[in-house]
């Protein structure tokens, strides 16, 4: 497709999305439900290409030769046909091996036949919060480290300031609350900052044993004539005291937004215990839960810019057959999200895009340690690590397109938010600032 | 003899001239020139704040699994402020939640007031958030101390020592 093309496309999707009517929910906030919308995948811990892309499965891992042994095990996402023999990354079957029963696939068409497959992208680095630095900021320069926030701008931070959207219209749901992730919703910058910044909701931390604990019966005031009153007076205890402090709360959401997300996690408490959250079909692993909530917090406030992030890959430093569960899922959770937006989420069904690209790769080589089945582990430090893909799909985009390959290589991890940018239509205010990396391009121009 | 007489005259001037002042009294009382809070400029920890909290709306110490639960909690939500507000609303809802009858704050707000600030800023309110908070209850029947505490809790001062 033209870019020229691809501009009048998204361009009428916006459109079309702006004029169409949406549901307004009892909250008092209206819902923003126009179009487009990006739900962008931080796919997820460290995924090889040999075992996701190039479909290798065994083959160029443990040295298993043959045709049974090579295969997709990401058939949500890509074109191609399942290995036939040691299937051990599936769910555990009544009788019979455990693992040996593939999850079933969830969408009749693959993302990649209905979008475009970046085959071989270059990550910046091999380690994950630079990796996830790169993809949220666009910006390769991640000399700062863990429990610090991002030195440039995240995509969060230019859709809010040059979009003028609330903080409820975009959010980071993290995988967890280690590794600094609860801290990639902003960056530090001088410019940008936490005034700009996303949403950011842990699931398995929020929703788990703490939350349970803690928020579960968290009590909802009236919003007037109640917290109308604990606002004045706090305003008057605030005046009286008047501090400034930097990094005092976190970002803000205003009154209004508040009680939105505080009757958001009653409701969601209610559906957990209830068993109504909108799991995957298979949710055997945090990954599949994350997404789940993802799922709720789409359906609630249909934000404009989301990003999820998985990381159970990772198991892959140490035991592989986990790595190639954990994959599998991982592709299970990107087919059930983008089939629960278009089949449950009326207002972001038909303009929403998503984007999945992993923060890096893995080794060539193995480590040393075997797992249950004899095979050996990879971790992430190489050449090969540095070896990622991108997938794109959404209204407009060039649907079954494969760009480049092993021996051609084409696009950077820091392409995905200038790609973010120009579906928004503010990627030339991005350019200006002059903050993402020298190399990136939006994917669409590497077309 | 001249010099004893010189001697004896010189001591009798020097302790009948030597007395002291009477200091001049005008009926002020000495007040202090800044706001009680001005010297509260350290943030508290999540860790800190949370204990103080619920020392104060229990009246006793936080476990350190509680505790240790709670930070987590903080860090999983991105807006803070909301995130405590979840777990003050959530502490209200506590049976074991220890606050002041509605009568009797009604039957003597100044005190209440009075305690409120010793509760929750470890110290008396100025004058003028006195007769505030006083008019402002005053005015607003329907606002009970539970409001009243969790309006101190999220404060800004509730943050700082």
């Amino acid at each position: 497709m033209k870019r020229r093309e691809f501009i009048k496309k998204v361009t009428a999707a916006t459109l079309a999305s702006a004029v169409s009517p949406y549901l307004l929910k009892g909250a008092p906030l209206p819902q923003s439900g126009g179009g487009p919308h990006i739900v962008f995948v931080a796919f997820a811990g460290g995924v090889r290409q040999q075992e996701s892309v190039l479909q290798r499965y065994l083959t160029d891992s443990q040295g298993l030769v043959g045709s049974a042994y090579e295969g997709n095990i990401m058939y949500n996402m890509l074109n191609g046909g399942s290995p036939t023999d040691k299937i051990v990354y599936g769910i555990d079957p009544a009788s019979g091996l455990a693992g040996s029963q593939p999850i079933p696939t969830i969408l009749s068409q693959s993302l990649q036949s209905q979008g475009t497959l970046f085959k071989e992208v270059k990550a910046a680095g091999v380690g994950h919060y630079s990796g996830l630095v790169s993809l949220m900021t666009g910006s390769k320069f991640v000399n700062q480290g863990l429990r610090q926030r991002p030195a440039m701008p995240t995509i969060f931070e230019y859709a809010r300031k040059f979009m003028n959207l609330k903080a409820t219209e975009t959010w980071f749901i993290g995988n967890g609350i280690g590794n600094s992730t609860p801290l990639l919703n902003h960056s530090n910058h001088p410019d940008f900052g936490v005034d700009f910044g996303a949403n950011f909701l842990s699931p398995s931390v929020t929703f788990g044993a703490e939350g349970d604990e803690h928020i579960q019966y968290a009590k909802v005031y009236h919003p007037d004539e109640e917290l109308g009153k604990i606002y004045e007076m706090q305003n008057f205890l605030n005046n009286a005291y008047n501090t400034e402090s930097d990094d005092f709360g976190g970002i803000e959401n205003t009154i209004e937004e508040k009680h939105d997300i505080k009757q958001f996690i009653r409701e969601t408490f209610f559906k957990k215990n209830a068993g109504a959250i909108a799991h995957p079909p298979v949710s055997d692993n945090n990954d599949l839960q994350t997404v789940g909530y993802t799922c709720e917090v789409l359906k609630w406030f249909k934000p404009k810019i989301t990003v999820v992030n998985m990381n159970a890959v990772d198991q892959g430093h140490d035991n592989f057959s986990s790595y190639l569960k954990n994959l599998h899922r991982a592709d299970h959770a990107v087919g059930h999200l983008w089939n629960y937006i278009q089949t449950q989420i009326p207002e972001m069904a038909g303009n929403t895009y998503l984007i999945a690209c992993p923060e890096h790769g893995r080794n060539l080589d193995p480590n040393s340690i075997l797992d249950q089945n004899d095979w050996l582990a990879y971790d992430h430090s190489d050449l090969n690590s540095t070896r990622i893909f991108s997938l794109i799909a959404g209204p407009g985009v060039d649907a079954n397109l494969s760009v480049g390959s092993e021996s051609n290589p084409i696009g950077d991890i820091s392409d995905c938010v200038l790609t973010m940018a120009e579906i928004l239509g503010i990627k030339s205010q991005v350019q200006g600032e002059g903050l993402v990396s020298s190399d990136a391009v939006s994917f669409f121009d590497r077309i | 003899m001249k010099k004893i007489g010189f001697i004896l005259l010189l001591v009798l001037t020097v302790l009948s001239g030597c007395k002291k002042d009477e200091p001049v009294k005008y009926g002020l009382k000495s007040t202090d020139i800044l706001t009680p809070s001005v010297n509260k400029d350290k943030q508290k920890t999540p860790a800190q704040y949370i204990a103080v909290l619920y020392v104060n709306l229990f009246q006793q110490a936080i476990s350190t699994a509680d505790q240790v639960e709670i930070e987590r909690l903080l860090r999983s939500i991105g807006d803070k402020r909301l995130a405590y507000e979840l777990i003050i609303s959530s502490y209200m809802n506590d049976p074991q939640v220890i606050l002041p009858a509605y009568t009797d704050m009604r039957a003597d707000l100044d005190q209440f007031i009075m305690d409120t600030y010793e509760r929750f800023y470890v110290r008396p309110p100025t004058q003028l958030e006195q007769e505030y908070m006083k008019n402002y209850l005053e005015n607003n029947i329907d606002i009970t101390p539970e409001l009243v505490y969790f309006a101190f809790a999220i404060s800004d001062e509730s943050f700082f020592y």
